[in-house]
This record gives C-alpha cells, sequence and structure tokens, in this order.
C-alpha cells in the first residue's frame, strides 16, 4: 500500500514550496476545499486524510498506533519525507494543530512555518487550566457518537470511500463528508479530547500563527491565548469568524491572515 | 367499519374550499419544533412549538446559537460534524441531538436543516426542522447496549473457546506423541517373541508366543488408529500419497494374509477382482481393509466366514467386507463412523473406537465414500471411489 492511497493524498497547485493541508476530527480534506485552492498558484498544495477518516484506506487502521497523536505526527512525518517536503508550510486545524506541532519537533527542518487553525493543547479542565470540558463531558461525547452513528453502513463504506474524487454532492453521497467508522471516530475522539500536549508547545521552534475564531466552544479565546503565550514568538490571530471551522465558514478571512503570514 | 361514499355523492359534495390552511398557525403550532439561524448561527425566529418544548419564551432564545441549546455532547458533535456538512452540502438530514430545557431536561430530538442560500452561494438563513424523538432514542439505544453486550459476550466465548482449544490440542498433541513412543518397545516384545519362537520346539510356549504376537499386531494397529485420529484432530488430515502404477491387489491380499495368520480359528473368504489401476494409497486403503475386517472379525458369529471383495468396474473402486451376526442397531448407525464409538454389547471384546472413524477418514481423503447396510443376514460395510480422482 502506497502512502498515497493510505492517506488519499491529493497534490495541486505549483510552487516550489508545499503547503500541507490537516483536518481535524470529523470531517476529511474537504473541510480545506475554499481554502487550500487560494494558495495553489504559489504552493505546491498536498492534503490528506488522516487514516481512519474519508478517502483513507481503513485496513492501515491500527487502534494501538492511533491511540496517541505521535501515531498520528509519525504519518506526518512519513508523508512529508515521501513527498519531499522541506522548509514547507504546515496548516492544522483543530487537533492537526498538536498533530503537526509534533511533526515539526520529529522533523526539523520540514516545516518551516506553521499554522494552527482553532488549536488547543487540552481540552479538559486541569486546575487553573480551563480547557473547556470535564471528563465525564468527553465521556459523554463517546457516548452520543454512537447514537449519529445508527446509519452507519459497512456495506457503505466502499462505495463513499473509495470515490477518489468525490464528485459533489450525490444523493448516494448525503451526509457522507462526515461519515466515520463509528469504532474509529470513537478512538479519535478519545485521543483529540483526552491529549495533552501543554508541554510539547515550548519545543516549537518555527514561525507560528494561531488562528483563533470568536465564540468557538471547541477552542474557546482562553485556550487559543495559552497556546499563544506557550509557543515562544507566535503570532495570534482573532478572526471575526464564529465557530469552530472558520476554513468552511468565513475562508476569505483564513486566506487573508495566511497570507499575511506567509 | 368504514365505507366508502358512493360515487355519486361525492360528486354533490366536493370538499369545502372554504377551509384554509393559516400558514402561521401552521409555523407557529406546527406538531414540530422550527428554528433559523442567521449566517452567524444566531437564532432569529422559532415557533411557539418549540418554545413550548424548551419551557422558554421566544426573546430568551433569540439571539443564541444552536449550541446553547445542546448539551456539551452534541455542542462539540454539531461544531465538528454538522456544521461543517451543512456548510459543505447545504442540508443535513436525521441528526441525533440532545436540546436541554429551561428546567434542565434532556428533550431527544431529530433535526433536518437546510440553508436558504442567495444567488451568490452566500448563506441568507439556515432552517431547522427538529422532531421529539424520546422513544426513538431509547429504542436506539436499547439496540447500542444490545450490540456492545453480544461483543462482549461474544469476545469472552471466543476466549473460552480459544483456551479450549488449546487445552484439546495440547492432549491430543500428547496422544500423538504416546502413541509414537509406544511403538519402540512394542517393536522390542515382537522382535523377541520372534526370536523365541524360532529357538524353542515347545508347543505351549510356542502358542504363547503366537498369541503375543497376535497381540501386538492388534496393539500397533491401535496405535496407528491412535495416531492416526491424533493427527487429524491436529489439523494435517489423513495425507494420501496416491499411486495408480503400483498394483493394489498383493497389498489386500497381504493383510488378509495377516488376519488370518493371527486368527488362525476364523475363515475369511477374499474375492479380488482388480482389473484396472486404481488411484488410491496403497497403504492407507490396506488399513481401511484391516480395519473393516478387524471390525467384522470382532462383531461377527466367530463361526461363521468373514467374507471381503474388491472390484474395479464401469470407473468405480468398489472394496467391500461383509460378516454375520446381529444386525446393528438403528441408533447406533447414526453414530458408527464418529470417534470413540464403540457398541453397547460385548465391550469388552472392543477397542477404542476408532477403527471405523479412520477407515470413514480414509475414504473421505480419496473422495470416496464408506457405507453401511446391516441386516439379520448380513452386515456390509462398502467403500466406492472413483478409479482417478
Amino acid at each position: 500500500m502506497t502512502l498515497k492511497a493510505r492517506n488519499n493524498v491529493h497534490v495541486r497547485g505549483r510552487g516550489a514550496k508545499a503547503m500541507l493541508f490537516a483536518h481535524g476530527f470529523g470531517c476529511d480534506q474537504n473541510m480545506w476545499r475554499f481554502v487550500a485552492p487560494a494558495f495553489e498558484t504559489e504552493f505546491k498544495t498536498v492534503l490528506f486524510d488522516h487514516v481512519g477518516a474519508g478517502g483513507s484506506d481503513l485496513s492501515a487502521y491500527n487502534p494501538v498506533k492511533y491511540s496517541t497523536l505521535a501515531g498520528y505526527a509519525d504519518d506526518v512525518v512519513e508523508l512529508g519525507q515521501e513527498f519531499g517536503l522541506e522548509g514547507a508550510v504546515f496548516v492544522g486545524h483543530s487537533v492537526s494543530a498538536m498533530i503537526g506541532i509534533l511533526a515539526s519537533i520529529k522533523a526539523p527542518g520540514m516545516f518551516s512555518r506553521l499554522v494552527l487553525v482553532g488549536p488547543s493543547a487540552r481540552y479538559i479542565d486541569d486546575g487553573d487550566y480551563k480547557g473547556g470540558f470535564s471528563e465525564a463531558q468527553i465521556g459523554e461525547l463517546l457516548e452520543f457518537l454512537d447514537i449519529n452513528h445508527m446509519g452507519w453502513s459497512a456495506q457503505m463504506a466502499p462505495a463513499i470511500m473509495g470515490n477518489p474524487d468525490r464528485p459533489e454532492l450525490g444523493e448516494e453521497l448525503t451526509n457522507s463528508f462526515c461519515r466515520t467508522d463509528p469504532d474509529i471516530a470513537k478512538d479519535f475522539a478519545r485521543v483529540t479530547f483526552t491529549s495533552d500536549n501543554r508541554s510539547d508547545l515550548c519545543n516549537v521552534k518555527i514561525p507560528t500563527l494561531i488562528l483563533q475564531c470568536s465564540e468557538d466552544i471547541i477552542a474557546s479565546a482562553e485556550v487559543g491565548t495559552f497556546v499563544h503565550h506557550a509557543i515562544p514568538g507566535s503570532r495570534l490571530v482573532i478572526l471575526d469568524a464564529t465557530g469552530h471551522c472558520p476554513n468552511l465558514s468565513a475562508p476569505e478571512e483564513v486566506i487573508a491572515a495566511m497570507r499575511a503570514f506567509v | 367499519m368504514l365505507r366508502c361514499a358512493p360515487l355519486s355523492e361525492m360528486m354533490q359534495n366536493p370538499p369545502r374550499a372554504s377551509i384554509i390552511e393559516d400558514l402561521e398557525d401552521l409555523y407557529e403550532n406546527a406538531p414540530c419544533g422550527y428554528l433559523s439561524l442567521d449566517p452567524m448561527g444566531r437564532i432569529f425566529k422559532v415557533n411557539k412549538t418549540l418554545c413550548h418544548w424548551l419551557g422558554s419564551a421566544p426573546e430568551h432564545l433569540l439571539g443564541k446559537r444552536l449550541g446553547d441549546l445542546l448539551n456539551i455532547a452534541g455542542r462539540i458533535f454539531y461544531e465538528t460534524h454538522i456544521a461543517p456538512l451543512l456548510r459543505m452540502q447545504g442540508f443535513f438530514n436525521e441528526v441525533a441531538l440532545d436540546l436541554i430545557s429551561q428546567n434542565g431536561e434532556r428533550l431527544p430530538v431529530i433535526a433536518n436543516a437546510a440553508e436558504r442560500r442567495a444567488a451568490d452561494g452566500s448563506v441568507i438563513s439556515t432552517r431547522l426542522t427538529l422532531l421529539k424523538a424520546a422513544d426513538r432514542r431509547r429504542y436506539e439505544q436499547g439496540l447500542l447496549n444490545a450490540r456492545d453486550q453480544s461483543r462482549s459476550s461474544e469476545a469472552a466465548a471466543r476466549a473460552i473457546l480459544k483456551d479450549e482449544r488449546e487445552t484439546s490440542q495440547l492432549r491430543e498433541q500428547f496422544i500423538a506423541v504416546l502413541g509414537h513412543d509406544l511403538r519402540n518397545p512394542l517393536a522390542s516384545i515382537d522382535a523377541g517373541a520372534r526370536i523365541l519362537l524360532r529357538r524353542t520346539k515347545d508347543e505351549t510356549e510356542v502358542r504363547v508366543l503366537q498369541m503375543m504376537q497376535t497381540t501386538v499386531t492388534r496393539m500397533s494397529g491401535l496405535i496407528d488408529d491412535v495416531m492416526d485420529f491424533a493427527r487429524g484432530r491436529l489439523g494435517g488430515g489423513i495425507t494420501l500419497s496416491r499411486n495408480a502404477n503400483r498394483p493394489l491387489e498383493p497389498v489386500l491380499a497381504q493383510v488378509v494374509d495377516e488376519l488370518r495368520t493371527t486368527m488362525p480359528d476364523r475363515v475369511i473368504e477374499s474375492d479380488f477382482r482388480i482389473t484396472d489401476p486404481v488411484n488410491c494409497d496403497r497403504s492407507r486403503i490396506g488399513q481401511m481393509v484391516s480395519n473393516l475386517l478387524v471390525n467384522a472379525l470382532t462383531h461377527g458369529f466367530p463361526d461363521r466366514p468373514v467374507k471381503v471383495g474388491a472390484s474395479t468396474d464401469h470407473g468405480m473402486f468398489e472394496l467391500w467386507v461383509a460378516n454375520s451376526g446381529e444386525p446393528i442397531p438403528d441408533a447406533a448407525m447414526v453414530h458408527l463412523f464418529q470417534p470413540f464409538f464403540r457398541g453397547q454389547v460385548r465391550a469388552s471384546l472392543q477397542g477404542l473406537g476408532l477403527g471405523l472413524h479412520i477407515a470413514s477418514e480414509i475414504a473421505k481423503a480419496h473422495d470416496g465414500t464408506l457405507t453401511v447396510a446391516s441386516t439379520a443376514e448380513e452386515t456390509r460395510f462398502t467403500f466406492r471411489m472413483r478409479l482417478r480422482a
């Protein structure tokens, strides 16, 4: 199995420098569909799905490997090596912000800049640290995921997953963008919301841009500010966009902030 | 009982046009909740039904975000899955959410939503329809619980099965090793008896030594059976080395001769007419006929002959062994070829109960059949296989 197939990699654009886009918990590389094209004239854009999400090879899913964010970061490093990334820009949404941080520490030189969209170093409150959630609430989330995966059918998965080009909005694709195998979704939710990467932040050695939404209940302004203070020399931009996915709800604002940085 | 109005009556009384749906009322008091969000995701309109469900006045809901009405899990799920989905495809269907009412009660609903978009694709508003789904949720929860339960009991059953398999494999390995190790001392006894037979002239001693040799032959047959059985259980099955070029008849004749020698007081009548080459494992077929003959000699009346025959005809090879004796009871027929099965009668005369089982396994390995017919006159085992596989 090639890495390209394993992670459903799509490379587009021109340019000597590369920009790697990593999606967060919930959907897949489609998250970047309104943002990535804007950079195709200056950058080689590399989009991929984490193993277990979107069009990735589900048979490559290993619950042990992916029980920590380091497992996902290893994949990013492998992709970087495979596609010859040097001094590239890493753009990570949500949990992939931390995955990018881990990858940049693991493979110095692979990335020259980090763009973190809605990052959180820890989601569960810890003493004075306010992550925004209690352990019980995260437990509730894992249960809740099951209820909304009632419609998941393993038979349907290949048809959806196997479609490389994702023709837009076919009726059979309804609700499929964010459709994930329920067990994998649970695992990913668990590793996302129970990770603690606060101690990794100070090891970031490259220029970092943090894009923080207004009124983001997943990653609050407090959490974004924590990340900003902990990463030496990082830049924090508060977006007008609300919610957790400015890359979808306010792509122009995200593109503008990224352009000013890269 | 329902009865359709006659057509003529319906013609005279057409549906009254005076009942007009009150759309305002339909919106406000619909049997479902309606919610409209502005492009920033804030509630700007909500119907009375939903206000009633939530126990809130409309003015308390206006300006809030949908997430404010949900439990934490629902908020996370909405932000990470549903909001992106809505933005990408413009709608979502059948999403399960838990609303939290004014007094903190959980209100399970199923939500559908559609974006209203301007010509340039920008969002004007998002409309949501919410249906109460408490019963449905309970039912689904029940399904999920049942699934989890069956998963865990399946896992437990698997663990037990694995354990049992390992134990039984160990036991069978032990049997195989034991069988193998019994062969050497048995060979020593056999060699010793042969040496003594050559030296002695004493009639009693000769008889005792011959009896010892008979016993050795019988024991080594039993050991062969046990080892074959253990091998079969260990997954090796009965392995064949077929050879159609070597004659089968001498092998069968030798088996008969050996048994005649070891049981001189019994009569074995043989009738071999093998005219075509048989593509079989000759030593296995020999083992089969030996097992069938021992079975016939054990169960047949001692004063009546045991008959054995083999022939080739019309592309088939047939081998049969027949004896006179009590017919096999119907109840026993079913278990006849199962391992360790022994008839109820005259148990002391019998071996391990593997002979017929091994014979049927050899038949299967040759893609052939081993059948039995038992009447008051005769009990006959018949093996049939194709000459060429």
